[in-house]
């Protein structure tokens, strides 16, 4: 029997050991700044730099913060099905580190930042996509999802034929009801008789829907075999089995978060009409710009199209003969003229 | 003895006359055929025309298929009496590896790459479970950790900074051809679109099983075959399930139960390999973290929901693709149809225990019967909470109703030292 236990002590020695690897943060990269150089802590949600979307996107702001103000940066990376405490222990880590302002990137943060912030009160954080923490340290970047996904439901509408339209969330979290309901309204404000098809993939709080391109393309397959021909999603990496499904089905498809066309792979790029973008990248610069320069503010900080913080792309040239219609549109959402929803 | 080694899974003897149901291809038929019957009964009660379309079959059949392989490498290990509960791990292997070589060799590097790498992690468990005697839960649940661990760790150090690639997820793999039977997909499409009762769900059926099929789910299918053939067609297959009946008679017999043992769990890594394969370059065209999604635990149901026997295993991995497929593609309105069905199936059920004189279990199941079709009758839709339980309810309704015909392999998870005497 010793010898079962130490041989079970050595394979979970090892397990430790990868899983260690796996969250192990990136070294930091120190850069000679001057007078007082800023030390950027940020924390990724699942998936970390090279996630193609939402991760990479703040990686892109933190880049440029690098680039314009030479701050030291610290990266971390959340991993697949890890305890709350794991998250809690990421940022607390940084804290303690002297890493000053700190970012957590997406909802998930929510319930270890509101633990967190309150033990480090001289430490400016932020978090995106998440407005429960209220803490006097504490920047909620929040982001008008609903109105950008309002644009694209609009350009949905114009260039469907059947007005059958369909959304594929990932999970039924509030966060991805505001993506459904600007998108629905979009579409119904130039078709009032389109029909919007919507199917989430999962449940919190495991939200396995976010990384499940089978999940996806089956759900896709569904609605354009139904008659939808053209379909959103807000489902992270399962969205790439949506593209293979439009593609299969002759249908198109569009992106989220991020310029989808430029990321998909090249034999689905033609079946993406367009791709809601959430400038994440601009949210993260503008609060590290809004610490150098002095002035933090805690509380929501929201990034709406007025401030340029959500819009839709262009890449692919589908949506080039609808753009005036559709800055229009934006035009009135930021003129308060189009009230969009924000619950399905 | 004799009774064990020679069992084929079946009810054991004393039992055996009272309740052997001999499923012959012939009865076979005959269920699939009332099943279909029911389904069409409520695609037209409820007008619900997507419960047995092609596209919802095939989508199952394509569900289905990760979920048998997986199921078909806990049928091999524990037949050899190892639990395989790291099948979960062995599929996210897979999933990598068919990633890693998919994207750079091609889809069938891609494919002998995930056997290899699933090949890799029953190596490691065949290691733990049967030379160092290891608990065969703990070393299963050690290598779903480590599965995910390594391959998180491997593809952040492999695709990142490749084109496509990223930390968590492999650049795109090219799809492995599909073939079908020519000229059959319009014919059948027409029957289909009539909706006509039965006829046109027989042909929705034929549709899903003749046209657009990967050639990885023929390769499943035909595993299925061998593996029932190698394993109780052979001498070798023979041996092989008297190590998870028997090893100390085995053993004494001549039988390397080592060996045999050895051989079983390395081939259920390799199918939980080809089965993450199947999930990586057919279901999805890159390898994705996080992508198996509990597949492999499914997968060990449909198992034991199957009598550890490959019909019966092809029968429930059937059963949660199609369930999986409903819920995905039709949502809260198809699975609500599917509630006639099971209503209808609980009293038929009903009926069959009370001629046989159970009173008290018939009246049991005609009480869930009841309020299944009660939820039926009130309700337009079920919410989705409930949709993505359809799988484990349907699991547990069966092992609940047939839990006293399942039989395990005898001696399946008891760690086995050569010369000990029990």
């Amino acid at each position: 029997m010793p010898r079962v236990t130490s041989i079970a002590t050595a394979l979970a020695a090892a397990v430790l050991a990868v899983a260690g690897c796996a969250s192990e943060s990136e070294p930091a990269s120190t850069a000679t700044g001057s007078e007082e150089t800023l030390k950027v802590g940020l924390a990724y949600d699942i998936g970390g730099r090279g996630d193609q979307s939402f991760n990479d996107s703040a990686a892109a702001g933190l880049d440029r913060a690098k680039a314009e103000y030479g701050v030291e940066t610290n990266e971390s990376v959340a991993s697949e099905g890890e305890p709350e405490s794991a998250k809690e222990e990421r940022l607390r880590l940084l804290a303690q580190n002297g890493f000053d302002p700190i970012i957590a990137v997406g909802f998930a943060y929510g319930p270890s930042l509101a633990q967190v912030a309150p033990e480090f009160p001289d430490v400016r954080f932020a978090i995106v996509d998440d407005a429960s923490v209220m803490e006097d340290n504490v920047a909620n970047l929040i982001f008008a999802e609903e109105e950008g996904s309002f644009l694209v439901g609009a350009a949905a509408a114009l260039k469907s034929q059947s007005g059958q339209l369909g959304f594929i969330g990932g999970c039924t979290v509030p966060l991805i009801g505001k993506f459904e309901a600007g998108y629905a309204a979009g579409a119904k404000h130039i078709n009032p008789d389109a029909e919007v098809d919507v199917r989430y993939l999962s449940d919190p709080p495991a939200c396995p829907g976010f990384s499940d391109p089978a999940a996806g393309n089956t759900a896709a397959t569904g609605m354009y075999e139904s008659g939808a021909d053209i379909v959103y999603h807000a489902a992270g990496g399962s969205g790439s089995g949506l593209f293979e499904a439009a593609d299969a089905a002759g249908g198109l498809a569009i992106g989220v978060d991020s310029d989808q066309y430029l990321t998909a792979d090249e034999a689905v790029r033609d079946a993406i009409l367009t791709s809601m973008l959430k400038r994440v990248d601009v949210a993260v610069f503008d609060f590290i710009t809004s610490v150098r320069d002095g002035d933090f503010t805690a509380g929501e900080v929201v990034y709406d199209l007025e401030a340029g913080g959500v819009g839709y792309s262009t890449s692919g040239g589908q949506v080039d003969d609808i753009t005036d219609q559709l800055d229009e549109i934006a035009q009135k959402i930021i003129d308060g003229e189009i009230k969009v929803p924000t619950e399905p | 003895m004799s009774t064990q080694t020679s069992a084929t899974g079946a009810a054991p003897p004393t039992t055996a006359p009272r309740r052997q149901l001999r499923v012959t291809p012939f009865t076979a038929l005959l269920g699939l055929l009332a099943l279909l019957g029911l389904l069409a009964f409520a695609r037209l009660v409820t007008g619900t025309a997507d419960i047995a379309s092609a596209g919802t079959l095939r989508a199952a059949l394509g569900a289905a298929v990760p979920i048998g392989l997986a199921g078909l490498g806990g049928l091999w290990a524990e037949r050899a009496g190892v639990v395989n509960i790291g099948l979960e791990g062995m599929l996210i292997l897979g999933t990598w590896g068919a990633g890693f070589a998919g994207y750079q060799w091609g889809p069938w590097a891609g494919v002998v790459a995930a056997v290899l790498c699933g090949a890799l992690g029953g190596l490691l468990h065949a290691l733990a479970t049967v030379t160092f005697a290891v608990d065969h839960i703990v070393s299963g649940v050690a290598i779903n950790i480590l599965g995910l661990g390594a391959t998180q760790y491997l593809s952040a150090v492999v695709f990142t900074g490749v084109p496509g690639g990223g930390a968590t997820q492999s650049p795109s793999v090219a799809d492995l051809p599909t073939l079908g039977v020519p000229g059959l997909d319009g014919a059948l499409a027409g029957i289909e679109s009539r909706g006509w009762f039965l006829l046109s769900d027989a042909a929705a059926l034929l549709r899903a099983a003749t046209t657009g099929l990967s050639v990885l789910t023929l390769l499943a299918a035909a595993l299925f075959v061998l593996t029932w053939f190698v394993l109780w067609r052979t001498a070798f297959g023979l041996r092989l399930r008297s190590c998870g009946e028997n090893p100390a008679a085995a053993e004494s017999l001549g039988v390397d139960v080592y060996l045999h043992k050895y051989v079983a769990v390395v081939v259920s890594g390799a199918l939980a390999g080809l089965g993450g394969a199947y999930l990586a370059i057919v279901a999805s065209s890159t390898y994705r973290e996080g992508q198996t999604g509990g597949r492999g635990f499914i997968g060990l149901a449909a198992m034991i929901f199957g009598n550890w026997r490959p019909g019966g295993l092809a029968v429930g991995a059937g059963l949660f693709g199609y369930t999986d497929a409903l819920q995905l593609r039709g949502g809260g309105a198809s699975v609500h149809a599917l509630l006639l069905v099971v209503g209808v199936v609980l009293l038929a059920a009903a009926a069959w225990q009370l001629r046989r004189g159970r009173a008290t279990r018939a009246a049991l199941v005609v009480g869930v019967g009841a309020l299944v079709l009660l939820w039926f009758f009130l309700t337009d839709v079920v919410p989705s909470d409930f949709t993505r339980m359809t799988p484990y309810v349907a699991t547990l309704l069966v092992l609940a109703l047939a839990a006293q015909r399942l039989r395990m392999p005898a001696a399946d998870g008891r760690p086995y030292r050569r010369g000990e005497v029990e």
